[in-house]
């Protein structure tokens, strides 16, 4: 049985196409999210994306400066202590980009039925609210009745709020670690990578360590995204960059202005591409890029204990090279 | 005493966070307030972020995010949303929260979506400035027992009646929350930069209720969008006692709350 290791720019180009249905992150703005997949996507030249985006985070503003995105279903567009996220605002502000919203328990909500395979699922919050009255997806219709309808509970008689599934053609999911078959402990709170892994019909996992099986099977409570759920593994150091990865690095305080700023203007993206996205091709270059006295700063994370039980385990470079070759 | 007007309102609003309390705080000058009052009085609650970070207390400063590296530091705990969220908050189990608002009405609902040219076009057309969405302060507005919402006092920011409803107060007053089955029993107050408004009863719409040293109830009403009623026993708050000031600063290490006011 081949392992399923593959390359950033083999797994864009095999998982991923213009007009889909694209997960990412499912986790939180700032947070572990696939943000090195996302930049391949947007050297790959992907459109007319419709993102399930939960949360943003620099990706999705990535993706929507590149006007990559005709579509996004979200819960929250902001990069929290970092501000507002201009290349999404600049897409969606001149409604080259439709964002529908939901509250974060609801998004969750519906990606757990999309992994339950309900027709759909009740809701306790999160309704009442323009949420449940303005559709971006059926702009004309207010108050709308089809987003968060109301039907009635059988068991009470009392009125109800459902939400939909979400089923995305496929998922990229930032991972701390996997082993080569895709088995994959996160570390921080996994947010909502756990019913996305679920959820999505194809999931790629953007790991920042390979690690060895053994690893697994010693912890094997803690592998909440198992092997029969994966389909591709890429490995990527610092793939959450300029994010933060709990237990391996800080966020890059200077970058997140630095790229928000970029993607306020098309001449800015353009240039940020050029520079942070186009310059690199193999992990090497990419690390190159970031910096070395750059990244020796951001593993300076007061979270570095959180990785001490699975050192042993992580797998070198050459070692993965090979598991690759050998495929 | 030297105190900004952005520490006096993160003081107002820990105070009202008692100990032995599950209490939930958002992202940035709510966290803030949270982990103060957690410091200086509110002793054993039971505080947890969106993400499921429980039994944490932020190293180096304000977290950058609610899932920061700055927070997941000394977690006990890490879950995931529907267990913080959903079981935890959504589920009607958390006693009190804090939020956040872009804007804000008479009747405590809040707008942290966006900002249109004609708020009432039926038709939902793209906005002029879109803000960052709601995050989970649907799930604290409804299902929290009470919540607090917080705020900077402008006028632009107090408005009669906010643009798009993110996260539901009291709706258009009265009892009009009560149709929809929230757990929650909706917002308790709301803590600015010059005061404190809580709803009178019946109405439900927030009144001013105190005011600080630093401000007063005419600036209040200048700097608030409505027509500001003043309740009979309107009281000035107590300024930051210096135990207060040290505990908030010590959580505030990077100096957030002290840029500007």
């Amino acid at each position: 049985m081949p392992n399923k290791l593959l390359s950033m720019q083999e797994a864009v180009a095999q998982y991923t196409w213009d007009g889909m249905q694209y997960a990412h992150g499912a986790s939180l703005s700032v947070g572990p999210d696939s943000v090195a997949f996302g930049r391949e996507m947007v050297r790959q030249g992907r459109k007319n994306l419709h993102v399930m985006s939960h949360c943003c985070g620099q990706q999705l503003n990535l993706l929507c400066a590149a006007g990559a995105v005709d579509r996004v279903e979200t819960a929250f567009s902001g990069l929290e202590v970092y501000g507002f996220p201009y290349g999404l605002r600049r897409a969606v502000e001149s409604g080259r980009t439709i964002v529908e919203d939901y509250s974060n328990l609801n998004f969750s909500l519906r990606l757990l039925a999309g992994a339950m395979n309900w027709p759909f699922c009740p809701a306790v919050s999160g309704y009442g609210s323009d949420q449940e009255w303005r559709s971006a997806f059926s702009p004309e219709e207010y108050p709308c009745d089809k987003k968060i309808p109301e039907v009635m509970d059988p068991f009470t008689g009392k009125t109800c709020h459902v939400l939909s599934p979400l089923k995305p053609d496929v998922a990229a999911i930032h991972v701390t670690m996997a082993d080569p078959d895709g088995n994959a402990i996160m570390l921080g709170t996994e947010w909502n990578r756990y019913e996305l892994s679920r959820a999505a019909k194809k999931v790629v996992l953007q790991a920042d360590l390979i690690v060895d099986t053994a690893c697994m099977r010693q912890y094997p409570n803690l592998v909440r995204i198992p092997d029969v759920v994966v389909d591709a593994v890429v490995y990527w150091p610092l793939g959450v960059w300029p994010q933060c990865s709990t237990g391996l690095y800080d966020s890059d305080e200077e970058h997140m202005y630095y790229m928000n700023n970029a993607m306020k203007t098309p001449e800015g993206f353009d240039e940020y591409k050029q520079k942070y996205i186009d310059s690199y091709h193999t992990i090497d270059e990419y690390l190159a890029v970031i910096g070395k006295g750059k990244i020796n700063k951001l593993q300076d994370t007061a979270t570095w204990h959180l990785m001490d039980p699975y050192r042993k385990w992580i797998m070198s470079s050459e070692e993965i090279v090979k598991l690759m070759d050998g495929r | 005493m030297n105190y900004t007007r952005q520490e006096m309102m993160a003081i107002a609003a820990g105070r009202e966070i008692y100990a032995g309390e599950m209490a939930i705080f958002g992202v940035g000058l709510s966290m803030l307030a949270g982990h103060f009052a957690k410091r200086n009085h509110a002793f054993g609650i039971k505080d947890l972020t969106e993400g499921g970070v429980y039994g944490a207390t932020p190293v180096g400063g304000l977290p950058w995010g609610i899932e920061d590296n700055r927070i997941s530091a000394n977690a006990t705990s890490f879950t995931h949303c529907i267990d913080a969220l959903g079981m935890m908050v959504a589920s009607g189990r958390c006693d009190v929260g804090i939020i956040g608002a872009a804007q804000i009405d008479k009747y405590g609902n809040v707008n942290t979506t966006g900002l249109w040219e004609e708020p009432a076009n039926p038709a939902y057309l793209p906005p002029k400035t879109r803000l960052s969405g709601s995050g989970g302060a649907p799930e604290i507005t409804c299902s929290c027992k009470r919540y607090i919402i917080m705020a900077a006092h402008e006028k632009k920011r107090f408005v009669e009646k906010v643009d798009y409803i993110s996260s539901p107060g009291y709706l258009s007053g009265g009892d009009a929350r009560a149709r929809y089955n929230f757990h929650g029993g909706g917002p308790a107050l709301i803590v600015t930069t010059l005061g404190i408004m809580r709803p009178e009863p019946v109405t439900n719409e927030f009144i001013l209720t105190g005011y600080y040293h630093s401000s007063s109830i005419e600036e209040i009403k200048e700097n608030t969008g409505w027509d500001l009623k003043v309740a009979p026993d309107v009281q000035l708050v107590p300024e930051p006692s210096p135990r207060e000031l040290e505990n908030l600063r010590a959580v505030d290490q990077t100096g957030m709350l002290r840029k500007k006011g």
